[in-house]
């Protein structure tokens, strides 16, 4: 065990979307020495994935990859990707975290992405970055802008034919590497661990995920970033360009049957968002959003919501009670309107999504800091009127939608609150 | 580049633990090698939609935009400007000799 690597810091930051990226540059730039860890094989966490963000329309990854790039370069961060967090204890007011690097099969300081060894693997595989909808190869850089720009090896699909050991200008591939332990001391801890999207599956009346045309918005997200799957709108039944798109709303949110009572507060912006750049993409589309009611909360949303309208986007107020498909895959919902006639009538579209909820993205009291849930596995605040940060763990923060739905200018927002709360907790040990 | 006898060695030891590739998996990259060469083969005669490449390549449509876009991101193919319903692509020209 002498060979196990110790890394010790003022702050932990479990998690490397925004809030956490935020929350690390804060402290950071404060003096107090951070190390973020990211299961994921690179930082920037779902933001980095989206096209633009809402009401501004700022390309998202033009505001992520700075962040990404300070984080990588910040003297006083260490990042940790691809790699776990098992356990964390606190004992005399420290935490020990236990972490576990996870094999890429590559030597990651003598790689310098070349992307050879990706070039030549033959064997593709679905892309989860693209949702499905694209390929990518058994040793991949899992993104154009990812960081840190290292391959990583899917061992279970690999055929074991060395052509990327073989074209590696480095010799850096290890095909017997093994996970490495890391134990982390840090003196105060940010949960930042987000969320994750309701699955296609949660409401059976949709098609159980088998529907090819009906897509997650995550998968739209993608079918509108400039360097998509398709690289344009296309659907990913038979490669056609759709002329005729629906959002059924709150089709994992605010129902009790599904377990998911609440509003995932960010959906109807994301839709209308998504809406308004397809309109932009096929100008020629019909475009329906059906919906309970919309919830346009924050600074500019009405207007940005009233300019969807404007521009010809039809809103049905709706509820669709099922979804199925003709022999063409085209969608056909089964929809109540709520104004109007309420007599149930079918609607076909050619491409509909599912503006899914977010859910917890990890379920922190495994690690038994102290940190409570609520009723729905989101971390649960002490007190939320005099902090937006502090949990009933001591040293232990929590940023952006690990403690609830919330959009990105909120978790800049609070993740900025917890690294406030976190240097001032530091500062008084 | 790697040295031979070390890969030879490592890729032994890796048989060794995890036992050899399984069938299914060598299967998997047949048929995959077998239809991006049909889709490859059907746009030697010009650019095509991913329907027209499909009933070329005798492929399900879903498999034939899974693949179209495997090949385009790594640069065997390439849109075609195009107008209507349906895209169309092209071989790069490193693919077209």
């Amino acid at each position: 065990m002498s060979d196990m690597e110790k890394i010790e810091v003022d702050a932990l930051v479990v998690g490397s979307g925004i809030a956490g990226l935020q929350s690390a540059l804060d402290m950071a730039d404060q003096g107090l020495s951070v190390v973020i860890v990211e299961k994921r094989p690179s930082i920037g966490g779902k933001m980095i994935s989206l096209s633009k963000v809402f009401p501004t329309l700022d390309c998202a990854s033009c505001i992520t990859t700075p962040r990404m790039a300070s984080v990588s370069h910040h003297p006083r961060i260490t990042t940790l990707t691809y790699s776990t967090v098992d356990a964390i204890k606190r004992e005399n007011g420290v935490f020990t975290a236990a972490v576990t690097r996870k094999p890429r099969y590559i030597d990651e300081k003598e790689c310098i992405s070349c992307k050879r060894c990706e070039d030549v693997c033959p064997v593709y595989l679905p892309d989860e970055y693209e949702e499905g909808m694209g390929a990518k190869k058994a040793i991949t850089i899992p993104f154009t802008n990812a960081i840190p720009q290292l391959p990583v090896m899917d061992p279970e699909h690999c055929i074991r034919c060395g052509a990327c050991a073989r074209a590696c200008p480095k010799d850096c591939i290890d095909f017997l590497q093994q996970p490495a332990p890391v134990e982390i001391k840090a003196k105060a801890v940010i949960l930042a661990t987000g969320y994750e999207t309701t699955p296609m599956t949660a409401k059976k009346q949709y098609g159980m995920a088998k529907l090819p045309n009906v897509i997650s918005p995550m998968a739209a997200e993608r079918l509108l970033a400039p360097h998509g799957p398709y690289g344009r709108v296309l659907r990913p039944s038979d490669g056609m360009v759709p002329g005729s798109i629906a959002y059924v709303q709150c089709a994992g949110s605010r129902d009790k049957s599904i377990g998911v009572p609440y509003c995932s507060r960010v959906c109807c912006m994301y839709a209308i968002k998504q809406a308004i750049l397809l309109s932009g993409s096929l100008p020629i589309a019909d475009i329906t959003i059906y919906y309970m009611d919309i919830r346009a909360f924050g600074k500019g949303y009405e207007q940005f919501y009233n300019n969807a309208r404007a521009m010809g986007i039809n809103f049905v107020k709706a509820k669709v009670a099922r979804i199925t498909e003709d022999e063409k895959h085209n969608p056909i919902l089964r929809i109540e309107r709520q104004e109007g006639s309420s007599a149930p009538e079918e609607v076909k579209h050619e491409l509909v999504v599912l503006s899914q909820g977010l859910r917890p993205g990890d379920d922190v009291s495994r690690y038994g800091l102290g940190a409570e849930l609520n009723d729905f596995g989101f971390v649960k605040l002490s007190d939320e009127t005099v902090s937006s940060a502090v949990t009933a763990g001591a040293g232990v923060f929590a940023a952006g939608v690990s403690k609830g739905p919330r959009d990105i200018p909120d978790s800049v927002v609070d993740a900025g609150s917890a690294a406030m709360e976190a240097i001032s907790y530091i500062r008084k040990l | 580049m790697a040295d031979v006898k070390k890969l030879a060695e490592q890729l032994k030891k890796l048989n060794e633990l995890r036992g050899p590739v399984p069938v299914e998996l060598r299967d998997y990259v047949a048929a995959q090698n077998k239809a991006q060469k049909a889709i490859l083969d059907a746009l030697k005669d010009g650019p095509k939609t991913p329907q027209e490449i499909a009933a070329a390549a005798g492929l399900p449509h879903d498999k034939t935009i899974w693949y179209i876009a495997g090949l385009r991101k790594y640069g065997r193919l390439a849109d075609v400007p195009a107008k209507g319903d349906w895209p169309k692509y092209e071989l790069k020209n490193s693919e077209a000799k």
